[in-house]
């Protein structure tokens, strides 16, 4: 029914994570955690996701001896997202 | 999370939840706007009491220089153990305005303590009118109106404070204070309260 939608995006948990990532300039896994309540595993799975469509920056490093995954929006990511609000307002008004 | 299939209607809202979600997290609470209210209430009626007791020229530069820096170093202190205690990550926003309290308090001071001489007694309502255009944009930006009405009333009071007697610049600041910072403070704590209720 939604061909036009990016098929990356038009899921709920990944469309959460873009969601965050285009307010902030950089967030770690468990603000995402935090954010959406979604089990960790599931959101590694559509981080995952979202990191080989290029959509995100993953960038794991170490904070006070603790392992920290930032994450951030690309470029392509950005786009995509607009891309996606404005298709989704093309259904919503179909006559604009 | 499930996932499922959804509508286009969902995929906005759910959207404008999660963006509205993360922005409110960072929201600042009133707490440091009351303190810089009270802080510029303090010194400015400290100003005027040592002026009283004939001390004037000999504590103002001191509680000045004492009071707003003291109040800085809290500022910046109390802002890095909210971000670090809430996990809350950097926004564009929140970096924007940051970036012009540093900005307007740096040329704040600056102004007094380097051009004061220059500037005279003019001082007082370029301070007011430095510190109104800040609380409008917080205002506009954080989309709250009493910091938005609160700041166009101490632009006004800025303005009209060139108009009056300069032995009367320290109450055009206090009420600046009050009806700028201290009471849109107050009216931003109990907003915020209201919300985790």
């Amino acid at each position: 029914m939604f061909n036009d939608l990016d098929p990356i995006l038009h899921s709920q948990l990944r469309l959460s994570i873009v969601s965050i990532l285009i307010t902030v300039e950089e967030a770690n896994f468990s603000f995402i955690k935090d954010t959406t309540k979604a089990a960790a595993g599931n959101i590694s799975i559509q981080i995952n996701k979202l990191q080989e469509a290029g959509y995100i920056n993953v960038e794991k490093t170490f904070k006070n001896n603790y392992p920290n995954t930032a994450i951030s929006i690309t470029n392509k990511g950005r786009e995509a997202f607009e891309e996606y609000v404005k298709s989704l307002q093309k259904y919503i008004y179909p006559q604009k | 999370m499930e996932e499922r299939n959804f509508t286009p209607e969902e995929s906005l809202l759910l959207i404008s939840k999660t963006i509205e979600e993360t922005k409110q997290k960072f929201q600042e609470n009133g707490h440091i706007i009351v303190l810089w209210g009270s802080l510029t209430f303090s010194v400015f009626f400290l100003q005027y009491f040592f002026e009283l007791v004939g001390l004037h020229k000999k504590f103002d530069i001191i509680w000045t220089c004492i009071l707003f820096p003291l109040g800085a170093i809290y500022t910046f202190f109390y802002t890095r153990r909210k971000i670090k205690k809430n996990n809350i990550p950097k926004t564009v926003l929140g970096m924007t305005i940051e970036a012009m309290g540093w900005v307007v308090g740096m040329n704040l001071m600056i102004l007094g303590f380097i051009f004061g001489d220059h500037l005279g007694n003019a001082i007082a309502p370029i301070f007011i009118i430095f510190l109104a255009m800040f609380l409008i944009v917080i205002g506009i930006t954080i989309k709250f109106k009493p910091i938005t009405i609160g700041g166009i009333l101490m632009n006004l009071i800025g303005f009209g404070t060139f108009l009056v007697h300069p032995k009367y610049y320290g109450f055009s600041l206090m009420l600046g204070a009050v009806v700028g910072l201290i009471l849109p403070g107050i009216l931003l704590n109990k907003a915020k309260k209201k919300e985790y209720v």
